[in-house]
Formats: C-alpha cells, sequence, structure tokens
C-alpha cells in the first residue's frame, strides 16, 4: 500500500490536496489562455497575409484586367516566397485559367468569403496542400479567384504547444502531489512518534521521552517542550511520592505509639494516674501530628499561589524586628546573641503573616542550630537589585552538596535526626519565599550557615491591577 | 431561656462533634441550643438573643458564612466563633471578613475551643471599659502603662506590656498560643515552636520571681492562664 492509513487520514495530507488542486486550477487556467491567445493570434496573422495578397491581385485585376492578373499570377508561382501559397483562378463555369491547382474544390460553391479546407475536402493534386485557409473571390467578369495558404505549420505549433502544456500540466500534477504526500508523511511521522511516546507513558509511566532528530526544526522544538514538561511532571510526582511516603513515616511512628499506649490502657490494670498520664501523652502525639499536617497544608497552599490577595506593602525591617524582639528570650535562654541591624525602612510587597512565620523560621534554625553562645547575625538592607535579608549563624552550616535538599518536605541532615522538629520549616520558607519572587541564597559563613533572601525590586513584585487596588485601599485608611 | 448571660448557640451538623461541643460548653456552666443545620441556625439566631455562637463552616442548607453575613445585616452581632475544617489560610480572612468574631481550625483541642468561647462571651457582656485591672496583688494601669506588684513598679517592654495586659484582661481564663499571637504580635498562624512559651516566661519571671505566689500558669495543652490564688 503506497500510503500508510495515518497519512490517508492525516489533516495535512487533505491540506496538501486542497493546494494542489487550487494550484493546478491556476496553472491550467493560465497556460490555456497562452495557447488560445497564442494560437489565435497566429491565424489572424494568416488571414491578414492572405487578404493583403488578395488585394494586390483585385488591384493588378482592375489595373490590367483578366490578363493582368494573370500575369500577376504566374510571377507569382515562380516566386519561391509564395510556396506554400495557393493560387486558382477559373472562369464563369470553374474551368481553369491560370494558378498552381487545375479543379475548383467540390466542397467549397459558389459562395465568396473564407474557408477552411481539411483533407478530404478536395479530390485533386491540390490535396497535399491540405488543410488550407481560402478566401473565394467572385470577379465582376464572372471569373472566381481562389487564394490560399497551407495551415499545416500552424495546426502542427498549435497541436505542439497543447501537448507541451498538457505535460507540463501533468508534470505539476504529479509533483505537487508527490510534495504534498511528502509533507504529510513527514508531519505525520512526527506526529506518529509524539503520540507512540504519550500512549506508552500512559501504559508504563513517566519515563519516556520523544526522539529528537537533531533537526532544530520546529518539530524538534515541540518535541523538547513536550520533555522538559514531561521532566517537570515527573519531578513534580516525585516529589509528591516522596512526600506521601514521608507523610506515611512520620503518622505512622506516633501512631504506633498510640496504638501501642491504648493497648496497654485496654488490657491492662493502671491506676487512675498512670490512665491521665497515658491520654494526655496520647493528646500529645496527636497534636505533634496536627501540626505536621496544619504544616504541610499550608505550604501547599502557599504553593498553590491562592495568597497573593493578602500582599500588602510590608516594612520588611519592621518585622524582622519584631522576629528578633519575639525570639530575644528564646536566645537568652541558650545564651546565643541576637545582632541585628535593621535601621531603614525597607519595603516589600507582601504577606505579613507569611513574611512572620518564614523569618521566625530561619532565626529558630540559627538559635536551634548556631551552637550554645553561638551568635546570630540577622540583618536588612536595600541592594541595587532589591531588599535582602540575610541570617548568618556559628553553627556548623549546610554541606554544599545538601543545601538544595534542605528545602524540600521532610527532609532533614543526619545530625539532626534527634532534635525536635518535623522537617518542613526551610520548606515553608522556600514556598513563602517562591510566592514573593524572592530567591534564597545558602553560604558558607565561615564557619556557620548564612542565609539571605533577595526580594525582587518593589516595582518588579508588583502583582496584577486588582490586587494593587485592593492595596492601595487597604492602605489608605493606615496612612490618613 | 436564651437572653442570659451564658446562653449559647451551636451550629453543627456532624452529631459527634455537636455532642462534644454542648457537653463541653455545659460543663463549664453555659446554657446550650444546638442547631443541626444552616435554616434551623439561623432561625434561632435571628429569634433569640444569645451571648455567643459557635458556627460549623460547612453546614447543610445555608453555609456558615453565609449565616453570619445574614445575621451582620439583620443587625445582629452576636459574637460568632467559627469552627471550619477548611484549610486555614484564606478561608480564615473569609470568616472574619463576613463578620464572624474569631476563627478555629478542626480538629482543635475543647479546652481552647472553650478559650475562645470564653473570650467571646466576656466581650459580648456589658464589660466596662475599665483602665485599671487588679489581679490579686498585681496592679496594671492600662493608660500610663505602668505595672506594680504589691506596690512595686515592675519594667516592662511594650509588647510584654500587651502580653500581660491581654493575659489579665482573660484573668481566670485559659489563654492559647495561637490567641497570644493573634492578640499581641497580630499574627495569624499557629506557632510551631515553643517561642511563645520562652516569651511568656520571661514575663512571668519579671512578674513572678521572689513573689509570694505565681500568677501566670502554663496549662497543659492549651497555654496560660493568669489567676491569682483563692
Amino acid at each position: 500500500m503506497l500510503l500508510s492509513k495515518t497519512v490517508r487520514s492525516s489533516s495535512t495530507l487533505k491540506l496538501a490536496f486542497i493546494y494542489v488542486i487550487a494550484f493546478c486550477a491556476a496553472i491550467f487556467g493560465l497556460l490555456g489562455y497562452v495557447y488560445w491567445s497564442t494560437v489565435t493570434y497566429l491565424y489572424e496573422m494568416s488571414d491578414r497575409a492572405i487578404s493583403a495578397e488578395s488585394a494586390l491581385l483585385t488591384k493588378a485585376y482592375k489595373a490590367g484586367g483578366r490578363d493582368g492578373l494573370v500575369e500577376l499570377v504566374n510571377r507569382r508561382l515562380t516566386d519561391g516566397y509564395f510556396n506554400d501559397w495557393l493560387y486558382l483562378l477559373v472562369d464563369h463555369s470553374f474551368d481553369y485559367v491560370a494558378g498552381n491547382v487545375k479543379s475548383w474544390p467540390a466542397a467549397l460553391h459558389g459562395n465568396e468569403g473564407w474557408s477552411t479546407l481539411a483533407p478530404g475536402d478536395w479530390q485533386s493534386e491540390a490535396a497535399r496542400r491540405l488543410p488550407v485557409r481560402v478566401e473565394h473571390q467572385l470577379l465582376p467578369d464572372g471569373h472566381h479567384l481562389l487564394l490560399g495558404r497551407g495551415i499545416e505549420d500552424l495546426d502542427r505549433f498549435g497541436e505542439r504547444v497543447t501537448i507541451g502544456l498538457a505535460s507540463a500540466a501533468v508534470l505539476f500534477l504529479i509533483l505537487a502531489a508527490a510534495a504534498g504526500i511528502s509533507t504529510s508523511r513527514r508531519s505525520v511521522a512526527r506526529i506518529e512518534a509524539i503520540n507512540a511516546t504519550s500512549r506508552e507513558i500512559m501504559r508504563s509511566g513517566l519515563g519516556e521521552r520523544i526522539p529528537l532528530r537533531g533537526t532544530g526544526d520546529e518539530w524538534d522544538g515541540l518535541a523538547e517542550n513536550l520533555n522538559s514538561m514531561l521532566d517537570r511532571i515527573e519531578e513534580l510526582v516525585e516529589t509528591n511520592r516522596q512526600v506521601s511516603d514521608n507523610v506515611a513515616h512520620d503518622l505512622r511512628t506516633p501512631l504506633t505509639r498510640m496504638r501501642g499506649r491504648l493497648e496497654r490502657a485496654c488490657h491492662q490494670q493502671l491506676d487512675l494516674s498512670h490512665y491521665r498520664s497515658l491520654v494526655n501523652d496520647t493528646i500529645s502525639d496527636l497534636d505533634e501530628i496536627l501540626v505536621t499536617f496544619s504544616s504541610l497544608l499550608r505550604i501547599s497552599q502557599i504553593e498553590a499561589r491562592d495568597r497573593t490577595a493578602a500582599f500588602r506593602d510590608t516594612d520588611l525591617s519592621e518585622i524582622v524586628r519584631e522576629v528578633v524582639e519575639l525570639f530575644e528570650p528564646a536566645a537568652e535562654e541558650k545564651a546565643v546573641r541576637l545582632q541585628l541591624s535593621a535601621s531603614e525602612a525597607v519595603s516589600v510587597i507582601g504577606d505579613r503573616d507569611l513574611l512572620f512565620d518564614a523569618i521566625s523560621n530561619l532565626v529558630d534554625n540559627a538559635i536551634e542550630h548556631g551552637g550554645d553562645r553561638g551568635e546570630v547575625r540577622i540583618a536588612v538592607a536595600r541592594c541595587a537589585d532589591g531588599p535582602v535579608l540575610s541570617i548568618g549563624d556559628r553553627g556548623p552550616g549546610i554541606p554544599i552538596e545538601e543545601r538544595n535538599h534542605v528545602l524540600r518536605r521532610f527532609y532533614r541532615l543526619e545530625r539532626s535526626r534527634n532534635r525536635p522538629g518535623n522537617g518542613l520549616g526551610l520548606s515553608l520558607v522556600a514556598a513563602v519565599a517562591n510566592l514573593h519572587s524572592a530567591r534564597i541564597v545558602m553560604a558558607d559563613n565561615s564557619p556557620g550557615l548564612k542565609i539571605e533572601l533577595h526580594f525582587p525590586p518593589p516595582q518588579r513584585a508588583v502583582p496584577s491591577m486588582s490586587d494593587q487596588q485592593e492595596r492601595s485601599w487597604a492602605i489608605g485608611p493606615h496612612r490618613s | 431561656m436564651p437572653g442570659d448571660a451564658c446562653h449559647v448557640l451551636v451550629i453543627e451538623d456532624d452529631a459527634e462533634t455537636a455532642d462534644q461541643l454542648v457537653d463541653c460548653l455545659k460543663s463549664s456552666g453555659y446554657e446550650v441550643d444546638l442547631a443541626v443545620d444552616g435554616e434551623d441556625g439561623l432561625r434561632r439566631a435571628l429569634a433569640a438573643d444569645y451571648v455567643v455562637m459557635t458556627v460549623d463552616r460547612m453546614l447543610p442548607r445555608i453555609d456558615g458564612i453565609e449565616i453570619i453575613r445574614r445575621l451582620r445585616e439583620a443587625g445582629i452581632v452576636t459574637p460568632a466563633l467559627i469552627l471550619s475544617a477548611l484549610g486555614e489560610v484564606d478561608d480564615r480572612v473569609r470568616g472574619l471578613r463576613a463578620g464572624g468574631d474569631d476563627y478555629l481550625v478542626k480538629p482543635f483541642a475543647f479546652r481552647e475551643m472553650l478559650a475562645r468561647v470564653d473570650a467571646l462571651a466576656r466581650r459580648s457582656g456589658t464589660m466596662v471599659k475599665e483602665t485599671m485591672l487588679r489581679i490579686g496583688d498585681l496592679e496594671i494601669d492600662l493608660l500610663a502603662r505602668i505595672v506594680r506588684r504589691r506596690g512595686r513598679e515592675i519594667e516592662l517592654l511594650p509588647r510584654e506590656f500587651r502580653l500581660l495586659a491581654y493575659l489579665a484582661r482573660n484573668a481566670g481564663q485559659a489563654v492559647s498560643r495561637t490567641m497570644l499571637l493573634q492578640h499581641v504580635w497580630d499574627l495569624h498562624f499557629d506557632p510551631t515552636t515553643n517561642v511563645i512559651d520562652v516569651y511568656v516566661g520571661r514575663v512571668r519571671r519579671k512578674i513572678d520571681s521572689g513573689q509570694d505566689y505565681p500568677l501566670i500558669h502554663t496549662i497543659r495543652g492549651i497555654g496560660f492562664c493568669l489567676r491569682a490564688p483563692e
């Protein structure tokens, strides 16, 4: 089979055929017009030459009568130039008088005017000259003058033109159809590759990728985009899977503890105070689970970006000052010194609650991991490319290869596995930073860890118009 | 009879939760009416004068937020505590915007719920705007922002003063960490660390150290309470 079913039903092929038909119609029209006008012109020119000669003969007849005419005709017959011409002068009874044919054509009767004689119309020695175009003239004294010229060349020329044009048209058709089919085949093949990959993905999973041809054409572009989309989806699915695994793990441990406790309560005789402490432990385990749960939900909601409606013009320095004030007692308890430099107001478009929560997490981490008797430096500055918040501690820091992982949900460094915490703090920071289009930079504080949040410059962070309206409405009463 | 200073309306469609709510409120001395769907709840809230109502966010027939909106339109200002299983993020804002007075996400500790109902009930009562609070031998002058214990002035940072004043206004009642974060810091999220405890600890040291008896107590599973011994 010349074409596969997919190619036959391809829309590209249908489109190609429509183009071929339209193109051929245009070509046929053009060629037809060229043919018609050329051939008509040639026949016209031939008729005109006959008319001119006829006028000359009539003039000779008028000047010298029948003999003058005969003399001119005879002169013409000896002239090589008029070789393909036909002359015949007959008297009133159609008997030969002069000319290069002897008998009057049977097909032609007494009528004057133009005729075209085809082979078979004239059974005589003149037949070799046919076809011929003739003008029949009746002279005043009853003689008939037949003047003509062979048009076999013209006919042949017409035929040649017709054959040429027809072959050109057929060639066009074949070429256009071939081009259409090959284009459709190519595009169908590329689409089929994409389809095959999609089917494979539906069947076996997200591991498949669309093959590239390396041509750099738009098909490769499409395939590349689809592939990177698949990469992103795979990454998200993987993260999700990890999160669910971790949730399962983080929930299972306390749930197992609780189950064990309840079983004990059920099967053993305990005194009242035992029961009470058992119930209290269970409640605090449940609370822990609920905190983990709502932290997760909170992060997902922040990541879903349905929170920008609460964005206001906020002072980052003020938030940081409040966080530091809140954490001062906690730092004191661990003999950690909090060094704050955030004197000037630094405006950030954002959500105060979320920023406070995120910065709290960072400060909390710095105090927690910064080591006893350490120092935590917190600074807010307005840099050239936007506001920057930096928090540096003197703790052990985070190894370079782990810096990207710590932003993931439930990720915990080996050394902090045994400390309290659910491994969600930095994920929340990452989600909040992302929502505010802020960049997180982790650097070596030698020794210690320095985390920086680079916020976009205020004009770039401005969300949509409707948000802006709401914001100005919200700020209004504040300013007045 | 509705109209008493301690009559509470509970609008809750889940039977077991409703039972627990009613039990918990009754055992702390409230009279409780229960409505099991939105329509019933709205009718009761319109008909009688309650001191506080708790409204489930998702209800059959009429949605919890819609009930509060209609009540506010009708000029009824009964303080409403919204209890919601929906996520805290935007829903809290929506609920408070519709005229809700406080918001609690399910699941919650019943004592936390009780603490919030108490707070709303006091607000709803004909509370005189006092400028001087006295709890045991502690005196708080809200205007001059001065704290004295046994006549001796105690120096507090502004935020510490706000915290103490909030505890004092709710003296004898448990106050949760989230409530503190909300009213003292104006932040609307649940603290995941013990930072509030440490902060309260510092205020406690300033207030209670070297005194005859402690005033600031930690209530396990909930938060804190400022109270003088009986």
